[in-house]
């Protein structure tokens, strides 16, 4: 027993040290990288990737494919944006109100909606997005076509408002690393495995107690509350807001990462932002002026290539690759499931 | 054993847009017993069966659990009064592994697991009961049927049921398999869970039932103990008579 | 009264287009059960087809209909052949939605990247000839289109109900099982459902040519509407799909004439709603 602690151990704090790494490389490139426009890709991909975790729990985990993230981001902007400057409340506080607010907008709108199922609530999360982006439009209050601009100044953390791209970065990177704690917490709780279970089968779950319905509402509205998050931070990054936020086709690039790398793991929309925003950008930079619409063509290519070859996702692939065992049993030095599994038991019975 | 009723069934009837398809069933189950249900197809077994497990509602008539009216309760509010229930068509969580499967049911019904440690501990110990254990971390999609058959009963005990349906669980397995599905009923029910199954094998009923109830038509036509059943001039006529016609 | 009327034919004109895209939308759907999200990028590369073709060779935009038509028939065949047949074997939702998703991304960026974003129009002799029809004046490329929609929708109706193939692809839409039990090679009709479709979504991409304008994301409001058209109509009835999208057509025509303009997407979508989630609620009850 000693031995096989001793093993998962060692495993652990092998993890630990590469995740470490991760994060210190992470951590330390606003101290070499100046670049305005290196920085701004990587915050890109940090609020992006953070979207597509927010649709990931509801499309990946629970299996309710919505296309109409953009609509809940871009509420989430509007909300905060409209706060700060037509109530005077703090962004702080005010990207909170906005989480509140749109976490509560989801839950009532799709609260009937639930009761369709499959193609029909993709349809709905369409419909709702383009809905929305036609009141916004049409409403003197949200200043129509032509946007929410937020206030310039003096750089604050108070009114969370800079010059420089370096404090986005670090506040992008931390929201990103708060909604992936999250979303892990998640799916290894009670609400996880409602959510699969919704996602494998709805009679399945209500079968063993699940009512579907009840769970499908709170995966919506948490969500629709980090789309909200990232809605609030786009805003004051930007710091101009318009109903184009929310068309169709954000929302679709807000489920691409996920989708790309592989949907039914938390970590996918990580791994797909960090490969496909970069190179994105970076096509959109070299080629937009004389090819517009090329980043997005790479984009469409890419996710056809992955969905017809590899339907998993980059992950998926990696899971069942020779890379992976390599990884595990040369680097980290993975003991074999069933002793972790034991050792495991063996530490939360103790914990009792 | 007690010889009071679990469950009682009252006059049930369903139409579906003017089809019948069940009609003015009544019948009760024993509580600690195994009680059979069969019917050449197209009886409206199944479909009783989903009446009494909450998936659609009765046309007409009422449905008692320990005195209780449970005609309109919801599907996922059962296992909250101890009933759990397979599926005739397998719905294992395909993409979980068979842990996975039976953790999730853990965290539910009546006796649902506080934590992770309970729930995981509870699985284990299911999954040695109905002999999965070995094979805890394939995906549920990469067994075999027999094993489908298994976990679907493995996912209904994690909830603690009192009272478990057995939907044609031994459908499309073996004479051998068939033998260890009957072994595992038999092992569940002596555990002190009431069962009532719908079957199709012949021989899986006469050794596990003690009381069988045959439907043809949507109309219940006899019950009695197994050898009863049998015997009966009118079953043998419309069910089992049918059937050796049928090979001859 | 005359602009009344007047929004009536526009109503029922856009409402005609309206139908096709939804009837051919409804015809995959039937078949494979799946969304075609890539649609309305089919309608607009239906119109770039034609934009080619008449700046080519000169060819009349009419004329170019049944190219465009065979053209667009062959497209979706090979689409079907090398990407959605073999994503069908996953049996996965997600990734059968994401590949049309993907397919419209691809077809839209890719005529942004070929065409640029400017608009453009075709223009013809007959453009400016308006017709007098009683109170309701019509320009002449408006009433050629919703005379040969008319004729296609016809031809759409007696293809499925009396052609070998219109009741084979019926067939497989009630039961793919039974379909292939019978000996219907289900495969095939998938490739020639999604290549009646596609070639629907073309047709109708090439009459629009005569008064709208071509640009890379022409399609998606159509698109959309088909998807409208379809759930309304109920999934898989054609004559549904014809009527949803009638109906659609004179809603938004209406909308704008007594409300507002600007207001007529927003109906539609919250209408779409309403319908769905009232329908959804009364077969449950039923249940």
């Amino acid at each position: 027993m000693s031995e096989k602690r001793k093993a998962v151990r060692t495993y652990h704090r092998n993890l630990a040290i590469v995740l470490g790494i991760l994060l210190l490389i992470f951590v330390c490139i606003p101290l070499f990288v100046k670049s305005p426009y290196v920085l701004n890709i990587f915050v890109l991909v940090f609020y992006m990737s953070t979207l597509s975790m927010a649709w990931n729990l509801l499309g990946g985990m629970t299996g309710q494919n919505s296309l109409g993230h953009a609509a809940y981001m871009g509420l989430g902007a509007y909300a905060s944006c409209l706060l700060i400057t037509k109530a005077g409340i703090n962004p702080w506080f005010s990207a909170i109100l906005g989480m509140v607010i749109v976490g509560l907008v989801a839950g009532i709108i799709f609260y009937p909606c639930f009761i369709l199922r499959g193609p029909y609530f993709t349809l709905v999360s369409i419909a709702f997005g383009e809905a929305l982006r036609q009141f916004i439009i049409n409403s003197a209050f949200f200043g129509r076509a032509s946007g929410v601009g937020l206030p310039f100044g003096r750089d604050s953390w108070l009114n969370f408002r800079f010059g420089s791209k370096i404090p986005y970065y670090y506040v992008g990177l931390a929201m990103l690393l708060l909604v992936y704690l999250l979303m892990k917490k998640i799916e290894r709780s009670k609400m996880g495995y409602a959510l699969r279970t919704i996602r494998e089968d709805e009679d399945a779950a209500a079968a063993i107690g699940i009512n579907p319905t009840r769970y499908k509402i709170m995966a919506v509205v948490v969500s629709a509350m980090v789309a909200a998050l990232v809605g609030f931070f786009y805003a004051s990054y930007i710091r101009y807001i318009d109903p184009e936020l929310m068309v169709l086709a954000k929302s679709t690039e807000s489920v691409l990462p996920a989708v790309v790398g592989g949907a039914a793991y938390v970590e996918g929309p990580l791994v797909g932002g960090l490969i496909m925003i970069p190179l994105s950008e970076f096509l959109r930079a070299k080629y937009s002026s004389i090819l517009p619409g090329i980043n997005m063509l790479m984009y469409a290519v890419v996710l056809l290539i992955v969905i017809r070859f590899r339907p998993t996702g980059i992950l998926g692939w990696y899971m069942h690759s020779k890379l992976k065992t390599f990884v595990d049993t040369k680097i980290l030095r993975k003991p074999p499931i069933e002793v972790l599994e034991e050792v495991e038991l063996a530490k939360m019975s103790g914990k009792e | 054993m007690s010889d009071s009723k679990i469950i009682e069934v009252q006059h049930i009837t369903k139409r579906f847009k003017g089809l019948t398809a069940v009609k003015d069933v009544s019948f009760s189950v024993r509580e600690g017993g195994i009680t059979g249900m069969i019917g050449p197809n197209g009886a409206g077994k199944s479909t009783t069966f989903n009446m009494i497990c909450g998936y659609y509602p009765p046309t007409e008539g009422k449905i008692f659990y320990k005195g209780q009216d449970i005609t309109d309760k919801k599907a996922y509010e059962y296992t909250n009064m101890k009933i759990a229930r397979t599926f005739q068509i397998m719905k294992p969580l395909k993409n979980l592994s068979v842990l996975e499967n039976v953790v999730a049911s853990s965290y539910f019904g009546h006796a649902a697991a506080k934590n992770e440690r309970e729930a995981k501990e509870r699985a284990m110990e299911i999954l040695q009961f109905t002999g999965l254990y070995e094979k805890r971390h394939i995906l549920s999609k990469d067994m075999g049927t027999p094993d489908q058959k298994r976990l679907e009963m493995a996912r209904a005990l994690a909830t603690r049921p009192e009272m478990l349906f057995l939907d044609e669980n031994m459908a499309g397995l073996n004479p051998a398999e068939t033998e260890a599905a009957i072994q595992l009923i038999r092992k569940i029910n002596e555990s002190g869970v009431t069962i009532f199954l719908i079957e199709h094998i012949m021989q899986a009923v006469v050794s596990l039932c003690e009381e069988v109830i045959v439907l043809h038509h949507g109309e219940k036509i006899a019950e009695g103990t197994p050898a009863q059943v049998m015997n009966d001039p009118y079953v043998m006529e419309v069910y089992l008579g049918k059937k050796e016609g049928a090979n001859a | 009264m005359s602009t009344f009327l007047q929004a009536c034919v526009n109503g029922l004109l856009m409402g005609g287009f309206y139908s096709l895209m939804g009837m051919g939308q409804n015809v995959i759907f039937g078949v494979m059960k799946i969304v075609n999200f890539c649609h309305g990028e089919m309608l607009m590369v239906g119109m770039y087809l034609t934009y080619f073709l008449c700046t080519t060779f000169g060819l009349d935009p009419y004329l170019c209909v049944p190219l465009v038509a065979i053209i667009m028939f062959f497209l979706g065949a090979v689409i079907q052949h090398t990407l959605i047949t073999p994503s069908l074997g996953t049996k996965s939702f997600t990734n059968l939605l994401f590949l049309t998703v993907g397919l419209g991304l691809l077809l839209s960026n890719g005529a942004l990247v070929l065409f640029g974003s400017e608009y453009r129009t075709i223009p013809t002799s007959y453009s400016q000839v308006y017709i007098n029809l009683g109170p309701v004046t019509l320009a002449l490329p408006r009433l050629i289109s919703f005379g040969v929609l008319i004729v296609v929708s016809i031809a759409l109706f007696a293809f499925l109900k009396y052609s070998t193939i219109g009741k084979q692809i019926r067939a497989v839409s009630q039961n793919p099982v039974g379909a292939e039990v019978v000996g219907i090679n289900t495969k095939r009709i998938y490739i020639l459902t999604y290549g009646l479709g596609t070639a629907l979504a073309g047709i109708a991409g090439a009459l629009l040519t005569g008064f709208y304008t071509i640009f890379p994301t022409a399609g998606a409001s159509f698109g959309f509407r088909a998807l409208i058209v379809v759930v309304v109509g109920g999934l898989g009835s054609i004559p549904g799909a014809f009527f949803a999208g009638i109906f659609l057509g004179l809603l938004e025509t209406m909308v704008a004439l007594f409300i507002s303009p600007s207001y007529s997407d927003l109906i539609v979508f919250v209408t779409f709603i309403v319908i769905l989630v009232v329908r959804q609620l009364i077969i449950i009850r039923r249940k």
